[in-house]
């Protein structure tokens, strides 16, 4: 009888340890399949089939899959000839990358991700070069948003969305448009009314902001990260993020922060066009946005040059279906689904002429945005650059007395680690 | 001795066995059917055909490029027709390795069931020729319920344990003398071995991962034994305290501190960190008092994050050695009490003979696991300062980090997956080494008999 006993309690340890586990062999197993599966997918797209099956998975964002599942089904109303089932996961621009490489086999035939993982995934040959209808895509977008998508001359990817950059936000009550000019003018501004000014310092893409400006390079070469934030320029920019840090108006923290304090202990922050809709609540008819300002460099006043970054949709250099998934990506990112996805979610469109409709043209954040975008450069950097940026302002921001050289040359050091 | 055994039995088989037993070397299963083991010979001439089926068409292509890990990448070639760079599939390494490994541990089963079918032939003989009665199919069944059930038992738990733990360490483990890392992603660059690269480039060769390992492996042991212990002694005194006679209302007292517990940790952890910010609900509230004019640097100044982190750790954990303690204190015989108070011992006497030993000895164990959780505690760690304050110093990586949270960044945001299972190993040596150590030496084990 105890025998039986143990024996029974065994099988349902197994039972339970399988069951706990069956998560790993279904993940591991589908990779092996679906590499073999494509061997002899190339020849199925132009047989012509009565009606072909084509399964198409695409990524977006949670908040955008609605959207892109009336965009889809639209795109297959317009394409009866093949009957088209698709897929959808919640993986937005930001996770793009990671997801994508976990597992570029069951990763999404046509999937979201920032420019700024462009590089990493065409040496991983991640993405389908863009060879259809390339000239009509190059001329509808505008030109910042092609180069941001391209890399060494060859279009990677659709460009979807051309908003991902940042600006001024102010309190017209504190500022006059004098003040707006220059930071020194603005910190006065502050000074005088007792509020503050927000910049998130410790964060290497707003951090860049004040090298870019003063000419400092950061850019990829033959797929190795170009940057000289070490060299005088560098240094003076690095002396103008320490005196702005140590002036007492001056405030640091996430978006959460710029938007809880605006209007109240905050006057004005650098934010992008995501936080528009919050920030106008907020300050109701003080609500303002410019360029940002100069800042004082040496002796001369400088223009803060900034990123100006896209959402890009790729095609999965892995899918079964290149030809369809190509059409979907650029149904996904045309016109008038740019203008749709403008009115749904506030996205700013890199479409020329969705840029040019009138509803689009109005709208404050993104007029700043686009004078901003003058001295803005697309976000040529690898994964390296960030957490040194991040600590170097980070101990900026804590009054650090530190060789700035020093500082810079260690910085310069680990970005090009990465 | 039982090394030998193995040895003498497969020479003996080939030297002294019969045809077929010799044959049983090449022709899985013939010396068993020879022998009348009808069945136990099928079953074993099943399984070498079924193991030559699975490397042919399985293991085979893993395993002869086991030695590079791959060297055809993904292929391009201008489809003019499609007008596309149509992709042909190349090697992937990640799954050559993964699949070598399945395929490797396949074949070290096979080779003890090949000599296991040379045994049994060679056994089957012996008794035929020693007028001895040979095991029916019947009797090896029977035989699994009776003088062999603990493989009955412990066959599928084993299985279990080999395909769900073992491999996928083993997996992990090779990782780490491989460059798989952000440059090496398949399927556009393949990665390959690279020997001892990972360990000598955080021991002795890269000066910035050095400096990076031999700092946060400082921090995280001076984090380890500060958050341990003072979480240890301080629920200790809170249950002596709560449990003292003088104390009324006990129970409401024990709930207040384990309403810290009812919250989810993660929530709480992230709600401080909030608050620990410079615009934060602590320093706005700490300026508009005006006790400060400065907000705090709570999580921004290298030393000031650590003390934060071990304090809030301290309020996050007290709560549950309390609650242990409470547990201990309430079984302690009051008889001992009683008697040491004839005996004219004072309260702080009675404290340190009686109530701190039998604490120490029932909680030492359970304090080791603390230890090795709080070596590895990620997420008081992650969600409260995420590492940072960031240091230019360190490789990706902040003052307040845990080796594990750097390898967790390593391999989530940096794709370095090489370095990050080189410093997985060195954690899983380091701390099995010591508890393994500090446990066998503690009162609870060696004086498992004598419970006081």
């Amino acid at each position: 009888m105890k025998k039986i006993i143990a024996l029974l309690m065994a099988v349902l340890m197994t039972v339970g340890m399988l069951a706990a586990c069956s998560n790993t062999p279904v993940e591991n197993n589908p990779p092996a399949d679906e590499t073999k599966g494509q061997v002899d997918t190339p020849e199925t797209p132009d047989t012509p089939a009565e009606k072909e099956k084509v399964t198409l998975k695409v990524w977006a964002d949670q908040g955008e899959l609605e959207l892109i599942e009336k965009l889809c089904n639209e795109f297959a109303a317009a394409h009866t000839e093949k009957e088209y089932t698709f897929e959808y996961g919640a993986v937005g621009a930001v996770d793009g990358k990671t997801r994508y490489l976990e597992d570029p086999a069951a990763a999404a035939d046509v999937f979201l991700f920032a420019d700024d993982q462009l590089v990493d995934l065409v040496k991983a040959d991640a993405l389908y070069e863009v060879t259809r209808n390339t000239d009509a895509i190059i001329a509808a977008n505008t030109p910042g948003s092609i180069g941001a998508a391209s890399y060494e001359g060859t279009l990677y990817g659709y460009p979807m969305t051309s908003d991902n950059g940042y600006f001024l936000y102010y309190d017209k009550s504190v500022f006059t448009e004098e003040d707006l000019a220059t930071l020194d003018g603005i910190l006065a501004a502050a000074n005088a009314a007792g509020k503050q000014v927000h910049m998130d310092v410790s964060n290497g893409w707003y951090l860049a902001s004040f090298f870019l400006g003063n000419g400092c390079k950061l850019t990829i070469e033959d797929g190795k990260q170009v940057i000289d934030f070490n060299n005088a320029n560098g240094l003076a920019a690095a002396e103008a993020i320490r005196t702005f840090c140590n002036n007492p108006a001056f405030v640091t923290g996430d978006d959460s922060v710029l938007a809880g304090g605006i209007g109240d202990a905050i006057a004005c922050g650098v934010s992008g066009t995501w936080m528009a809709t919050a920030i106008q609540e907020k300050l109701g008819d003080n609500y303002g946005c410019c360029k940002l300002p100069t800042f004082t460099c040496g002796d001369k006043q400088i223009q803060m040059g900034s990123f100006l970054g896209c959402k890009i949709y790729g095609v999965n250099s892995q899918t079964a279906y290149p030809v369809d998934a190509m059409e979907l990506a650029e149904y996904l990112t045309a016109e008038a689904a740019q203008i749709e996805r403008y009115k749904v979610l506030n996205y700013g469109p890199s479409n020329v002429n969705a840029l040019a409709d009138e509803t689009i043209a109005s709208n404050l954040a993104l007029q700043a945005l686009s004078a901003q975008s003058e001295f803005a450069v697309s976000q040529m950097v690898l994964g390296g650059f960030w957490t040194p940026a991040e600590a170097f302002g980070a101990e900026l921001e804590a009054h650090s007395t530190a060789d700035l050289q020093t500082m810079l040359d260690q910085l310069v050091a680990q970005a090009l680690q990465g | 001795m039982r090394r030998n055994n193995n040895q003498n039995v497969l020479i003996s088989a080939a030297a002294k066995g019969s045809t077929w037993t010799r044959l049983s070397i090449f022709v899985m299963g013939t010396g068993c059917v020879r022998y009348k083991q009808y069945i136990r010979g099928l079953i074993y001439f099943l399984t070498e055909i079924g193991f030559f089926c699975f490397f042919r068409n399985f293991a085979l292509q893993y395993l002869s490029k086991f030695s590079t890990l791959g060297t055809e990448t993904q292929k391009k070639v201008w489809n003019e027709e499609l007008q596309i760079f149509q992709r042909f599939p190349g090697d992937n390494s990640m799954l050559i390795l993964l699949y070598s490994v399945l395929s490797l541990a396949v074949v070290i089963v096979f080779v003890y069931i090949w000599y296991a079918n040379i045994r049994d032939a060679w056994n089957a003989q012996q008794s035929l020729e020693q007028g001895r009665k040979i095991n029916g199919f019947r009797d090896d069944l029977r035989s699994l319920t009776h003088e062999r059930f603990h493989i009955t038992l412990l066959s599928m738990p084993m299985l279990t344990l080999v395909l769900f733990t073992l491999l996928p360490i083993i997996f992990m483990i090779l990782i780490a003398f491989t460059n798989f890392d952000a440059d090496h992603q398949p399927p556009g660059n393949l990665f390959t071995w690279v020997g001892m690269t990972n360990v000598t480039d955080i021991f002795l060769g890269n000066e910035i991962k050095t400096n990076t390992f031999f700092g946060l492996l400082g921090w995280t042991i001076i984090w380890a034994i500060l958050a341990t212990f003072t979480n240890y002694i301080l629920g200790m005194l809170l249950a002596v305290a709560i449990n003292s006679k003088m104390v009324k209302l006990k129970q409401v007292w024990r709930t207040c501190f384990i309403i810290a517990i009812a919250i989810p940790q993660f929530v709480s952890l992230l709600l401080i960190s909030r608050a620990l910010e410079p615009a934060g609900a602590v320093n706005v509230l700490l300026q508009k008092v005006g006790l400060i004019s400065q907000p705090l640097p709570f999580l921004l100044d290298p030393t000031l994050a650590r003390i934060t982190v071990v304090v809030v750790n301290m309020w996050i954990g007290i709560p549950y050695t309390m609650m242990t303690f409470s547990g201990v204190l309430m079984n302690i015989p009051a008889e001992l009490y009683e008697s040491a108070e004839i005996d004219g011992a004072g309260p702080i006497r009675r404290f340190t003979s009686i109530t701190l030993p039998y604490m120490i000895f029932v909680t030492a164990p359970a304090t080791i696991t603390t230890f090795v959780t709080n070596f590895n505690n990620f997420n008081v760690i992650y969600l409260l300062t995420a590492g940072g304050p960031f240091s230019l110093d360190y490789y990706q990586a902040g003052k307040t980090d845990l080796l594990v949270t750097w390898l967790y960044k390593l391999t989530v945001n940096r794709n370095d997956y090489s370095l990050a299972s080189t410093i997985g190993i060195f954690i899983f040596v380091l701390v099995s080494t010591c508890s393994l150590l500090v446990y066998n030496r503690t009162g609870a084990v060696r004086k498992e008999d004598q419970f006081r």
